[in-house]
């Protein structure tokens, strides 16, 4: 494969994964299997490269009017070493991306957005800094960005800090600096996969001199070893996510999709001031919305996949933005845009390559049905 | 990572990736060792129904894995007389023993000396997976 990026860590994915092409990238897609690595995750800890993602370092006196007026969320209540989940959106209230905003001082924010979208966001932020007093650096290849997710992600990552890393010390969506096996790494409690964990972020890395990422990459490896750590590839990433209800750009998210659709009211402050699609927004929002993000659960045999069509009462009520087989719940799950006529509980039908198969309109937060024990 | 992929000698193959064994006048068919591994963790199979009638090349059934769905085509033609239900419950057979426990139909032939001429040989068939 020609012409494709790889991250730092290729050296790892190649010797030990299945290596396929994701957005540019030569990306693994598993290492052992798609299902015990998305099971790791769920009951012990497993380790990701998301080195593919874009990230971007955004400062200056008027870093924070900025992003407050290219994204969507409020971003001026961030405290130092705060995340914020947050969507920008265009003209017309499409996203044009969702991203993680991590204010690392007051005037310096650090951004990740999708690998898909590396380029399109980079030029999107820089085109509107223009009345801004900020500078704007594109550092997705300078920062590698290994996940560490699962429920003994802490204390596998404990074992190589000598920084607190409990809850009360760095919550969800806190930072803190720290060294992780002798390395200088911002962590923060974020994640894609529903579970607790970090994401650990290595600064200054050049691509043509990778190791000092490979070595980070062994150590984590080797501290969750006890644990029964794995390491993780794309595919048990998108399994993980989806159970979590966690959208994916291309897939839920679209410049043609808004965000009040896609159920992410939470992260669309209408009142905090200007920014980019608020008025479209504000109109969208007084005309009711057509249709909304939920889940699908199947009832017969078949796994719901992207563009699929559903029914209700042979009328077409929308159609499959995700779904995957789910390990943990051993059947067909999905998030679908479907018309606001169609209720949580009933039953639909999935046109699975011409076969129509039920399925239950749930919530897309499937890991609630989990069983909790605390 | 370096892939070898097991091709029984004694089998036809087809360039979909499914291999052919014939007894009598009965043909037992599945998919490679290539295809298992490609797909990886299958989770449902589709088998086609007893007694359906089948010309080589159309779609006979499909195998689902996690992550996508692929169609499985008729490497031969005629009546499909007995179907694999273990593949229902247990579909990882797929994965496990793709040549032995993993067949997945049983077809009555009825036009061999023909389809014959569309099947490849286990070295044929090896020589096509090194061009892959």
């Amino acid at each position: 494969m020609s012409g494709l990026k790889r991250t730092h860590l290729y050296d790892y994915h190649r010797k030990h994964g299945k290596i396929v092409e994701y957005a540019g990238f030569e990306m693994p897609v598993w290492y052992e299997g798609i299902i015990p690595e998305h099971m790791a995750v769920r009951e012990a800890v497993g380790v990701f490269d998301t080195t593919h993602m874009g990230r971007a370092l955004i400062e200056g006196p008027e870093a924070v009017e900025f992003l407050d007026y290219v994204a969507t969320n409020d971003m001026k209540g961030m405290e130092a070493l705060q995340a914020r989940y947050t969507v920008m959106c265009n003209e017309r209230g499409g996203v044009v991306d969702d991203m993680v905003v991590y204010r690392l001082e007051g005037n310096r924010f650090l951004v990740v957005y999708n690998a898909v979208n590396r380029e399109k966001d980079f030029n999107w932020l820089r085109r509107h800094s223009g009345g801004y007093d900020v500078r704007l650096r594109d550092v997705s290849d300078s920062v590698v960005m290994i996940a560490v997710q699962g429920p003994m992600a802490e204390r596998a990552l404990q074992k190589v800090s000598k920084d607190d890393l409990s809850q009360e010390s760095v919550g969800r969506f806190r930072c803190l600096w720290t060294e992780v096996a002798g390395f200088r790494v911002l962590a923060s409690r974020t994640g894609y996969t529903g579970e607790d964990g970090f994401e650990l972020f290595l600064w200054d890395v050049p691509l043509e001199k990778p190791d000092k990422a490979l070595r980070l990459w062994n150590a984590v490896l080797e501290a969750g070893r006890e644990f029964g750590v794995k390491p993780c590839g794309l595919g048990a990433r998108d399994t993980l996510r989806l159970e979590a209800g966690m959208c994916l750009y291309g897939n839920e998210l679209t410049e043609d999709v808004n965000p009040l659709e896609a159920g992410l009211r939470f992260v669309v402050k209408l009142d905090k001031g200007e920014f980019i699609g608020r008025e479209a927004l504000l109109k969208i929002k007084s005309e009711g919305l057509k249709r909304r993000r939920v889940g699908l659960l199947m009832l017969d045999r078949g796994v719901p996949r992207k563009g699929y069509k559903v029914y209700k009462d042979g009328f077409e009520a929308g159609y499959v933005t995700s779904g995957t087989y789910s390990p943990l719940f051993r059947r067909g799950i999905a998030m679908a845009y479907l018309s606001r006529e169609v209720k949580h509980g009933e039953t639909v039908q999935v046109d699975v390559r011409g076969r129509l198969c039920r399925a239950e309109v749930t919530s897309y937060r499937f890991l609630r049905m989990r069983e909790k024990q605390f | 990572m370096s892939e070898e992929y097991e091709v029984p000698e004694q089998l036809y193959y087809t360039k979909e990736h499914e291999w052919v064994s014939v007894s009598d006048n009965t043909a037992t068919v599945g998919i490679t060792d290539y295809a298992q591994k490609s797909l990886h963790e299958v989770v449902y199979v589709e088998l086609p129904e007893v007694g359906r009638e089948l010309t080589q090349g159309e779609v006979m059934g499909s195998v689902e894995s996690v992550k996508a769905v692929s169609d499985i085509y008729a490497p031969v033609s005629g009546k499909v007389v007995e179907v694999n239900e273990k593949l229902l419950d247990e579909p990882e057979t797929l994965n496990n023993d793709p040549y032995g426990e993993g067949w997945i139909a049983k077809i009555e032939l009825t036009n061999f000396e023909e389809d014959k001429k569309k099947l490849m040989t286990a070295e044929q068939y090896r020589n096509l997976l090194k061009e892959l």
